[in-house]
């Protein structure tokens, strides 16, 4: 038996009340010197710079899918008039809106593309499928060699011009999904306008169709043409599942961190990171469906255009190992860290499977981009110089990818911070806050 | 208030039940009773209430424990049952020796074309235990409960709410407990009596159920029986139109008219070949061509046909009685027939036919050990069961005899390929009669060179799944 | 059922409080009474005897057809060089399609705590244990010697000194399917047992008093009891929603893990689940908008539970209409030029009219629910759920002729051409699905009652 709560917020701290001042600089620098270290120790050597610049860009692509799984949880928990989310809600909208500053983080590599480098994707040089693994991949089928290049065929597609136009759409819809949810709830907080609750609920819908399409091309774009040849119709699904996953990690370490150190302490209670952790087993249980359905797909028909970057990830240089490690870490520790009542009522171990699934998904992004670096810098230096430099997980490589993560990391909480200012860090006055407050989960 | 069962000889009281008509305030009462100290008690609800669990004292139940070790057990069951039923690759794992399918060059065993078998028996045998498990703890089914015979209890599973606290209950006693139901506000209160007289089965029932039995077990014993014996009727025809197909077999009646009348004089099914005709398919005339025997060469006993099978028994007939028309080794061309015009590029078909066809035993260079006659052999030298004894070294080409164009004219190398020789099977199936006189051609500039074309070392190495499957031919022999 | 009484209106949007899913304030005997008329009704409504006597005349075509294929074997269908997975396959995955809503509605929204779905998830689940019944038919006729079927699954057989292969799709789909049809019906059956206690105790006859005791297996609604079953419940729920993924996920394998153009494609099993979602919800639709006018249970499965389902079946309905996309653009960028011949082929080749009417009605038709009037209007959303079922039928055909016909190979082109016998053993399919749910609504509970009490006011202090 339980009495039933007011649906009044009655933590006595619901914003960060001055604590960012000090965190933004703090992270601002950090980063800086982080990504500084990573930057100095790559310079000098071709091969090194160009691991610098995958790093960086599995980094970015880590933060970005946490942001954009905030964003996709904003928007379907409007679309089904979710009550019990109510209290977590405001979180995710806070981090949907650092989509708009992270655009900034991708400016180098976009630079990068404009100014015509082949440093991070392939296809932006002239020539590109008389080399790597094009090539190969069209000598193992004959009629391709009667066909236009691929670059031809592709390049409607794959060009600097376009590339930075989607990039910038993309980026662009998002701010304004984010902005729209993060305005009006914040619009809430002061009128309690019920009707607000209505309109975002019926904007939702038609903002999911927007957020689904974007998705489904920035994935491709940012991650999936570092390899021009291959190509996988699920890939979108693949980096949305981890994308969720992560966001509800991070709603749940955001939200633990908040109150431990004394804000919204009675607004987001035990049952919540229980349907939290729920999601998370459920989502955890869902990327590994999606990365199986593709990787049984592709490696029972054995095509030679699609089976080589599933290679890459089994052969070359330890990548075999690392395949493991993410098929383990990612699928089945979480899978029964996450399992039963008990654990999931648990604050430090749901704290811990959280940490523990962030750090597994930094590893599926990089895991995603480093072996076309791989590959891409052998293809490079054999052309140039004959050599084989190896790519190898310890070494001054590994700092690079280390300190460029950690740089990126803190450059996301210094945006996080910015973004959060003094803002309510819970929705004061919606109209489904007493359904949030009384959730429990039997 | 007692409505049914008033004779008290007869019956045993079970427990009080009260009802109440909300949860609510059963929830109340059963906190109520668990304060007063009472243990032995149930409540029956219409509809799972939420909260009551605390206030009647439930611990959570062990049944999801049972289901994780089930679906654990289920995991290792299902990768053990695809490992056990692929492994007739392993010789003696299996009982019952399985076929080898060979699926995309995938291995035998592959982790990940047997997830989803896996994941399938993972998931029924754990919804089995949650199922199984859960009737079992909550000793279901059982028909005969003293409380199905309150007529009251019947709005149990509609809208009413009761509390049944049991007279083995230590704190029981009757007056109290009635006492303070009403106090704890039950609308009613009945007692729940054990009828002690028909607890018994009745015995209809029992002779009936074994009668059932019985019954039930002849099934299964008539299989049984049918595995174990021999029959005289025909067996059952699902498809008849399959076994029995509208046609005339060989050396039976022909067709009849409606008359009745055979339609062929002879009144036979088959007939002959329209004088003038060509058998489709039997348009070979010309015998240099296609069976690499001279065309003005006569048999001196005549020979009808000239199949592999009627060939060596008239060999054996006649050999002590001088030369067979089978081992006349003048009949045989001695250069290549008209239209056979050896090249550069006919010579390169014969190589390919050869490598394709012939390799297998001769080997690539021709000198008989080829990949199947090394495992044989090795098997053989090993003394395993199966083919070991009956494999016959493949010929070496550069063979004196088989070199010698007196013993082994052209045609007789022809001959050979196309109706085999010794333990060699025919190949005149398999190659046109232009590719054979290729491979022959191949064959004399092979022994003219003694070329070593391509090493068997080589082949070896390059080729490891034509030696796995030959292995698993000999160890696997089928009748 | 045009006109809709304004006190059975639940559709109002109001942020502040849920609208209520049981009406015209019934308690709690009151939804025992509304579900058990149904069944103790001296006479079924005229309608139920007619929908009975079409659908048992087209068992009996049904079972004639099977008859024929049985005696004459499988050259009876249309299925022949190259398209051998003709008509039965697309039957197959159909149906298979229709029998996830069931499980779907059952577990994944019990498990999202989505309360609305009380009220209709027996429907839905007697449905997919139907709809799997008559999805299983198709492979189980297509093995021409039905009477060997056992060598399907891993029997120790000596004379046939074989085991199933383990590293085919097709045997993957054994062991789905009909993992799937018995976890299904123990989840239905373990639903129902509250239920048919119910009737137990209502019963007047002594034949049913007897049938549905030992249906019942004595269940008194101790609480120590329903602890355990709720228990069970969720575990089955949690076991059922992989499942259900997984039985439409192998199906699509059969599918993907070919090279064939066009069935070669790695977003198939997610594309598949939602397509077979979509189809499921709209069959449910399909089948609850007559069975609660039929029975006046507008009371229990409200205009909300109708709008929700429909915002469903758009929802899923746009998932697939954005794998139509991918797949289109991936076959473009991949640059493989049989892949977009294929592609090409399906839109504008000479099936380019089944392509057409998959499009116009699982893409196009579903976004009339956006219209507020079309989704709550019950005659209204049963016409545009069969649409969805044609454009859904239709999909299946398009995938398994289209790439069929149009392989690599243009010397083994061809154009598939179904015979009678399939045409009515699609039909026939239908007689037996409705013979069962007929059945079904006259003898077992149609609507979960005890579940419907848990989500009532003052059932549960859960909002």
């Amino acid at each position: 038996m339980h009495s039933t709560r007011p649906a009044k917020i009655t933590s006595p701290v619901t914003t960060l009340s001055g604590g960012h001042v000090r965190t933004i600089p703090i992270a601002i620098i950090a980063g800086a010197i982080c990504i500084g270290v990573a930057l100095a120790l790559s310079l000098g050597s071709e091969f090194r710079l160009k691991r610098f610049m995958y790093t960086y860009l599995s980094a970015f692509c880590f933060v970005l899918s946490i942001s954009v799984g905030c964003l996709f949880f904003v928007t379907i928990m409007h679309l089904t008039r979710a009550g019990w989310s109510v209290t977590v809600r405001r979180i995710a909208e806070l981090y949907a809106m650092c989509l708009v500053p992270l655009f900034l983080l991708f400016l180098p590599i976009l630079v990068s593309v404009l100014m015509g480098s082949d440093i991070v994707y392939e296809w932006n040089v002239a020539g590109w499928t008389h080399h790597g693994e094009a090539e190969r991949a069209a000598a193992a089928s004959l009629p391709y060699n009667q066909l236009p290049p691929l670059e031809q065929l592709k390049g409607k597609f794959l060009n600097s011009g376009f590339f930075t136009i989607r990039v910038i759409a993309y980026f662009a819809i998002w701010g304004f999904m984010a902005y729209f949810f993060l305005s009006n709830s914040l619009k809430q907080d002061e009128s309690g306008d019920k009707s607000l609750t209505a309109k975002m609920q019926a904007y939702s819908a038609p903002l999911m169709i927007l957020f689904a399409a974007t998705v489904v091309f920035a994935s491709f774009d940012i991650e999936m043409t570092l390899s021009p040849l291959w190509f996988s119709t699920m890939f979108p699904v693949y980096f949305f599942a981890g994308a969720i996953l992560s966001a509800l990690c991070t709603i749940l370490l955001t939200g633990m961190y908040l109150q431990r150190t004394g804000r919204i302490t009675d607004e987001i209670t035990v049952d919540h990171y229980h349907d939290l952790g729920k999601l998370m087993q459920g989502f955890v249980i869902f990327w590994g469906y999606i990365a199986f359905s593709q990787f049984l797909l592709i490696w029972y028909a054995n095509i030679p255009e699609e089976t080589f970057w599933y290679d890459l990830r089994f052969v070359n240089n330890g990548w075999r190992g690392m395949s493991i490690v993410l098929l383990i870490g990612h699928l089945f520790i979480p899978f029964f860290l996450l399992m039963g009542r008990g654990l999931r009522r648990n604050r430090t171990l749901l704290a811990i499977s959280a940490i523990f699934i962030l750090v597994m998904h930094w590893v599926d992004h990089y895991w995603l981009v480093m072996p076309q670096m791989d590959r891409a810098a052998v293809e490079l230096s054999e052309r140039a110089t004959g050599a084989h430099p190896t790519f190898t997980f310890s070494g001054i490589g590994i700092v690079i990818d280390i300190a460029c993560a950690l740089g990126v990391v803190s450059l996301f909480i210094a945006i996080f911070c910015g973004i959060v200012r003094n803002r309510p860090l819970v929705p004061l006055q919606d109209p489904r806050l007493g359904e949030a407050l009384n959730h429990e989960v039997h | 208030m007692v409505e049914e069962n008033t004779n008290e000889q007869d019956s045993q009281l079970v427990g009080l039940l009260a009802q109440f008509d909300d949860p609510d305030s059963l929830i109340a009462a059963c906190n109520q009773a668990r304060e007063a100290g009472y243990k032995k008690m149930d409540a029956y609800t219409p509809f799972p209430v939420h909260g009551i669990d605390p206030a009647i004292g439930i611990k959570r139940s062990i049944l999801p424990f049972i289901v994780l070790a089930v679906g654990i057990g289920a995991a290792f069951v299902g990768i053990g049952l695809q490992f056990f039923a692929n492994s007739n690759y392993f010789d003696g794992l299996s009982p019952f020796p399985g076929y080898g399918f060979n699926i995309g060059g995938k291995p035998i065993f592959s982790t990940p074309a047997n997830i989803p078998v896996t994941f399938e028996i993972i998931v029924l045998s754990s919804a089995f235990a949650a199922f199984f498990g859960m009737w079992g703890l909550n000793k279901l089914p059982m028909f005969s409960n003293p409380l199905h015979r309150i007529s009251r209890f019947k709005r149990a599973t509609n809208d009413k709410f009761f509390l049944m606290i049991e007279e083995a209950d230590g704190q029981f006693e009757y007056a109290t407990t009635e006492g303070q139901l009403n106090e704890w506000g039950a609308v009613a209160i009945e007692e729940c009596r054990q009828d002690l007289t028909d607890t018994k089965l009745p015995r209809w029932l029992t002779v009936a159920g074994v009668m059932v039995a019985i019954l039930l077990l002849l099934p299964p014993v008539m299989i049984f029986r049918a595995k174990g014996m021999t029959e005289r009727a025909p067996r059952l025809h699902f498809n008849p139109d399959m076994d029995w197909q509208i046609k005339f077999k060989s050396q039976t009646v022909g067709p009849v008219n409606n008359e009745g009348e055979p339609l062929f004089e002879d009144m036979r099914a088959m007939r002959d070949q329209v004088p003038g005709t060509i058998a489709f398919g039997d348009l070979e005339a010309d015998s240099e061509m296609f069976e690499g025997i001279k065309s003005d060469w006569k048999p001196e006993v005549t020979v009808t046909t000239a199949t592999g099978s009627v060939r060596t028994s008239l060999g054996e007939n006649q050999e002590a009685g001088g030369v067979s028309a089978a081992d006349d080794l003048t009949k045989y061309v001695t250069s290549f027939p008209e239209g056979i015009e050896v090249n550069e590029e006919f010579l390169a078909r014969g190589q390919q036919r050869f490598n394709i066809y012939c390799s297998a035993c001769h080997g690539y260079d021709g000198n008989g050990n080829g990949l199947v006659n090394k495992r044989a052999m090795a098997l053989n030298a090993a003394g395993e069961a199966g083919m070991g004894t009956r494999w016959t070294t493949a010929k070496s080409l550069h063979d004196a005899t088989v070199k010698d164009s007196k013993q082994n004219p052209l045609g007789r190398i022809f001959e050979t390929i196309t109706h085999g020789r010794n333990t060699m099977g025919p190949y005149g199936a398999q190659i046109t009669p232009k590719d054979r006189w290729a491979i022959v051609a191949y064959v004399k500039a092979v022994q003219e060179t003694e070329l070593k074309l391509k090493s068997d070392q080589e082949a070896d190495d390059s080729d490891d799944s034509s030696d796995n499957s030959s292995e698993d031919d000999s160890a696997n022999p089928r009748p | 059922m045009a006109t809709v009484n304004p006190s059975l209106d639940n559709t109002f949007d109001d942020a502040d409080e849920r609208s209520p899913l049981v009406l015209g304030g019934l308690d709690y005997s009151g939804v025992t009474d509304t579900v058990c008329n149904v069944w103790e009704a001296e006479k079924q409504p005229k309608i139920w005897y007619l929908v009975l006597a079409c659908a048992l005349s087209l068992l009996a075509v049904l079972g004639g057809c099977l008859g024929h294929l049985i005696m004459k074997g499988t050259g009876v269908w249309g299925n022949n060089n190259p398209a051998y997975w003709g008509w039965p396959i697309v039957n197959f995955v159909f149906w298979v399609g229709i029998g996830h809503a069931g499980t779907l509605i059952s577990a994944i929204l019990f498990l999202f705590r989505q309360n609305w779905r009380t009220s209709i998830n027996r429907a839905a689940e007697a449905m997919t244990i139907f709809a799997v019944i008559c999805a299983g038919m198709f492979p189980g006729v297509h093995i021409g010697r039905v009477w060997a079927f056992y060598w399907l699954f891993p029997v120790p057989t000596e004379h046939l000194a074989m085991w199933p292969n383990f590293r085919s799709p097709l045997l993957w789909d054994v062991f789905a399917v009909s993992t799937y049809a018995t976890v299904s019906l123990l989840f239905w059956y373990m639903g129902m047992v509250p239920d048919i206690a119910t009737f137990r105790d209502r019963c007047k006859s002594r034949i049913g008093k007897f049938i549905y005791g030992l249906l019942s297996l004595g269940w008194t609604g101790s609480v120590r009891n329903w602890h355990r079953y709720e228990i069970a419940y969720t575990i089955l729920a949690a076991l059922a929603t992989p499942l259900v993924l997984s039985v439409h996920t192998i199906v699509s394998f059969d599918f993907a893990v070919s090279q064939v153009p066009g069935w070669h494609t790695t977003i198939f099993p997610p594309y598949f689940v939602a397509g077979a979602i979509f189809s499921g919800f709209a069959m449910v639709v399909t089948l609850l908008v007559p069975v609660r006018a039929m029975y006046g249970l507008e009371k229990l499965i409200t205009l909300r539970h109708l709008e929700n389902m429909n915002k469903i079946i758009m929802a899923t309905g746009m998932m697939v209409g954005t794998a139509y996309g991918i797949e289109f653009f991936i076959a473009w960028y991949s640059g493989v030029p049989w892949e977009g011949f294929a592609f090409y082929n399906r839109a504008f080749g000479n099936y380019w009219w089944a392509y057409w009417i998959m499009v116009s009605c699982n893409v196009l038709i579903p976004q009339l629910f956006w219209f507020k009037w079309c989704r709550t209007t019950p005659w209204f959303m049963v016409i545009v759920c069969i649409f969805v079922n044609i454009g859904m039928w239709f999909e299946r055909f398009v995938i398994t002729i289209t790439s069929l016909c149009r392989d690599f190979l243009p010397s083994s082109w061809a154009y598939f051409h179904p015979t009678w016998i399939d045409l009515l053993m699609l039909i026939g399919s239908f007689g037996l699905f409705f013979t069962l749910f007929c059945l079904f609504c006259r003898f077992l509970p149609v609507i979960a009652i005890a579940e419907v009490k848990t989500v009532m006011p003052h059932g549960d202090d859960e909002h």
